[in-house]
């Protein structure tokens, strides 16, 4: 079914998104300023601040599928982010005492970023396959220490609560970036838009045609019939929450030298919400990356909508009713478009092997 | 915890939850020590790394910012310390059992309600608007008798109706309540400052804030010193609304059909349990209790809406949980985070130490109280050892 469900999950969220657009316009005063909207979407800085904002999203997005299709529900992605998020910003600001500096310090940074959110994931991975957490409530609470961690780590090593540091800037393929509209757009972007570009079709490939991929789906499907060929479970839902890590180390240390340059340590801290707009893309999307990635991408569409639109001062609508908007759609999209095929197994400990 | 079933299928159950009681509470016990040791762990680490004037504690030769002994001590002090902290902490635990019983009562029938935040901020706002148009129409020693209830009520229906929603949406389009939840917490709040914004600002201060509601609707201190924000008799009421939230789930039928549900889904449907009715009216209430909570929350403590409301619904989450998701558990949990918090303030204020050390430990907590087989693991290997006794069940 995840085909034409999904196919058709799009093209509702497509009229809805038209819907609310068209509802905006009638609300809006009739002049110059719906004009001024429009030009503001269909314009290349818009579609590359979409790209840069789908970032994090869509890599939590993948993350998340990883795991689940694994069998293992994986709420805590937020907090993966965030941590990786807080120790790039760490060692960017720490690798200069140590006299690195320049590139090869923010990308050592991205890398021990990585690193860490893979640490974390394999303490995760411990407690729910071999300890057997409650998933959900696991989940929850590396978020809410991931939470806590930040400003409590941030306020004691620096004296600002949003330290900040260089980004990567952009890259630019020769030739290629001189195409017109999809030049900027693909091809002058920051790196962590090209991995994104290549993470994607990756985890569709890597999900549907390697032996590790059908592992890790049958072992959200059907765990016992996987044990019964021979395979260990916990082993491959050990790869599908580690694989989780690294993509989501990818997204949160990626948005912050690739792209933001800071850390906010205070409230929501600067990942703000990111990873859960991933784990309902990737419910948006059916689990499917290529899908998965465009429902990040509508979000961005939003996030990046609602900065624009603030800079039109005529237009009087309160900012936070764009912040919420993504939510709206996300909720009421994924309640009427027929229910999401979620993997037989997720969420339950496997019992069969000690 | 299930006296009024037959012993056969309490045994049953029992083997479903996987845990007795007292193992239980001794799993509960483990991971709040644990924590506490973690978080130590993390002081000492955090002290290490960071650089500070006056080291507070020298070991081995080398200087720390922080003594975790000290810290705790300082904890400790600033929640039970004075009568003015005292309060504070029962204050915290009154609107923790609060969202706390919002999270236990929908996971008793099995459901994930993440929303309490939501109901919690929505409910807060409706209590404000309801008594700032109520207030300047009744006056005199009426007026408290009038405002009060009108305020709790204000914040329980709206609560409940924002907890209604993600139950419509379960049982209609099979909406799973974790995610419909989590989406309905950003838009609340989003919702909520909107609403502020454009019809209820208070001019008269900078950022998103209603005016105060009447005098006569703020709830008093008693017992403790004015200014305090906290009522006993709140308190009262609220351990009674635990007792009677105790004798739902232990001896009503719907307390009965919310407990098979949670347990055993096909078997309670298959029992004629009315699926679609109890997860709706679990959620129903949870989304009224978390309200209720909302509503104290303004006429207790701040008196007006304002942006950046604590996040008293997600730590109801790791209050029910380490409770064990029963209403009578919640009293000793939220008076443990009750304690956190206003310890946690206390510490940042005399010690400079951030306060969200306590949110890392109150994370450690509930990620341990989801981990009991580590605990029951930990203990059999001890017993093997030969460390503890065979005999009873204290190997948690």
């Amino acid at each position: 079914m995840s085909a034409t469900a999904t196919a058709r999950r799009w093209v509702f969220a497509g009229a809805l998104v038209l819907a609310v657009l068209a509802a905006l316009r009638l609300v809006v005063p009739v002049g110059s300023v719906p004009g001024r909207m429009l030009a503001s979407v269909l314009d290349v800085g818009y579609a590359s601040s979409v790209l840069r904002l789908t970032v994090p999203i869509a890599f939590a997005a993948l993350g998340g599928i990883f795991a689940e299709r694994a069998g293992v529900i994986n709420i805590g992605i937020e907090g993966f982010l965030i941590v990786s998020a807080l120790t790039t910003v760490i060692v960017a600001r720490r690798l200069p005492w140590a006299g690195v500096t320049g590139p090869a310090a923010l990308w050592l940074a991205f890398l021990v970023g990585v690193l860490v959110s893979v640490a974390v994931a394999a303490v995760f991975a411990v407690l729910v396959v071999r300890y057997r957490s409650n998933q959900v409530i696991a989940g929850l609470a590396v978020w809410l220490i991931a939470l806590g961690l930040a400003p409590f780590i941030t306020f004691t090593l620096f004296d600002s609560s949003s330290p900040t540091i260089d980004t990567f800037g952009t890259w630019s393929v020769p030739l290629l970036s001189e195409l017109p509209v999809v030049g900027p757009v693909l091809f002058d972007a920051s790196p962590t838009v090209y991995m994104l570009l290549v993470a994607t079709p990756l985890a569709w490939y890597a999900l549907r045609y390697t032996r590790l991929g059908r592992r890790i789906r049958a072992c959200g499907e059907n765990p016992k019939a996987l044990a019964t060929g021979g395979v260990s479970v916990s082993r491959v839902r050990y790869a599908g929450v580690l694989i989780s890590g690294v993509l989501a180390g990818v997204g949160g240390a990626g948005f912050t030298v690739g792209q933001v340059g800071t850390f906010v340590a205070v409230g929501q801290t600067s990942i703000n919400g990111r990873g859960f707009l991933g784990i309902v893309a990737y419910l948006f999307g059916n689990y499917n990356p290529f899908a998965a990635v465009g429902g990040a991408m509508l979000f961005a569409g939003f996030d990046s909508l609602q900065l624009r639109l603030q800079q039109i001062g005529a237009l009087d609508i309160p900012a936070e009713l764009f912040g919420i908007l993504p939510f709206v759609v996300v909720l009421v999209t994924i309640t009427l478009v027929r229910r999401t095929r979620v993997p037989a197994a997720l969420g339950e400990p496997y019992e069969g092997e000690e | 915890m299930s006296r009024a079933l037959p012993e056969g299928l309490r045994r049953t159950l029992r083997r479903f939850a996987g845990l007795s009681a007292v193992e239980r509470v001794l799993v509960s016990g483990a991971a709040v020590v644990v924590a506490l040791l973690v978080g130590a762990v993390m002081l000492l680490g955090s002290g290490y790394v960071a650089s500070c004037r006056e080291p507070a504690l020298f070991l081995a030769g080398t200087s720390f910012c922080f003594d975790p002994v000290a810290v705790y001590a300082a904890m400790y002090q600033g929640a039970f310390g004075t009568p003015v902290n005292q309060a504070l902490t029962l204050q915290r635990m009154t609107l923790l059992i609060f969202t706390g019983l919002a999270f236990a009562i929908p996971y008793r029938a099995g459901l994930f309600n993440i929303g309490a935040q939501g109901q919690f901020v929505l409910a807060a706002l409706a209590t404000t608007v309801s008594l700032l148009a109520l207030g300047p129409l009744v006056s005199g020693p009426v007026a408290t008798a009038v405002l009060v209830p009108v305020g709790l009520l204000a914040g329980a229906v709206v609560g409940g109706l924002y907890g209604l929603l993600p139950g419509v949406l379960k049982t209609r389009y099979g909406t799973n309540e974790v995610i419909s939840t989590l989406l309905l917490n950003f838009i609340a709040t989003g919702v909520a400052v909107v609403i502020v914004k454009r019809a209820f600002n208070n001019p008269e201060i900078q950022g998103t804030v209603t005016r105060s509601i009447p005098e006569a609707a703020t709830l008093q201190p008693w017992l403790f010193p004015p200014g305090t924000r906290f009522s006993v008799p709140v308190l009262a009421a609220t351990l009674l609304l635990v007792g009677g939230f105790w004798w739902l789930l232990n001896r009503t039928t719907l307390g009965y059909d919310i407990r098979v549900l949670g347990r055993q889904q096909a078997a309670a449907v298959f029992g004629g349990v009315d699926d679609d009715r109890v997860t709706v009216l679990s959620m129903v209430i949870a989304g009224a209790v978390a309200g209720l909570g909302g509503g104290l929350y303004v006429m207790m403590v701040v008196g007006r809406w304002q942006v950046g409301l604590p996040a008293l619904g997600f730590d109801g989450i790791a209050v029910s949980v380490l409770a064990g998701n029963n209403p009578v558990g919640l009293v000793p949990a939220g008076l443990l985070f009750g304690a956190l918090q206003s310890g946690g303030l206390a510490i940042n204020f005399q010690l400079g130490i951030p306060r969200e050390l306590v949110d890392v430990l109150r994370g450690l907590v509930i990620l341990l109280v989801a981990t009991p087989e580590l605990f029951r693991i930990v203990g059999r290997r001890l017993q093997r050892q030969g460390r503890l006794r065979p005999a009873g069940g204290e190997s948690g």
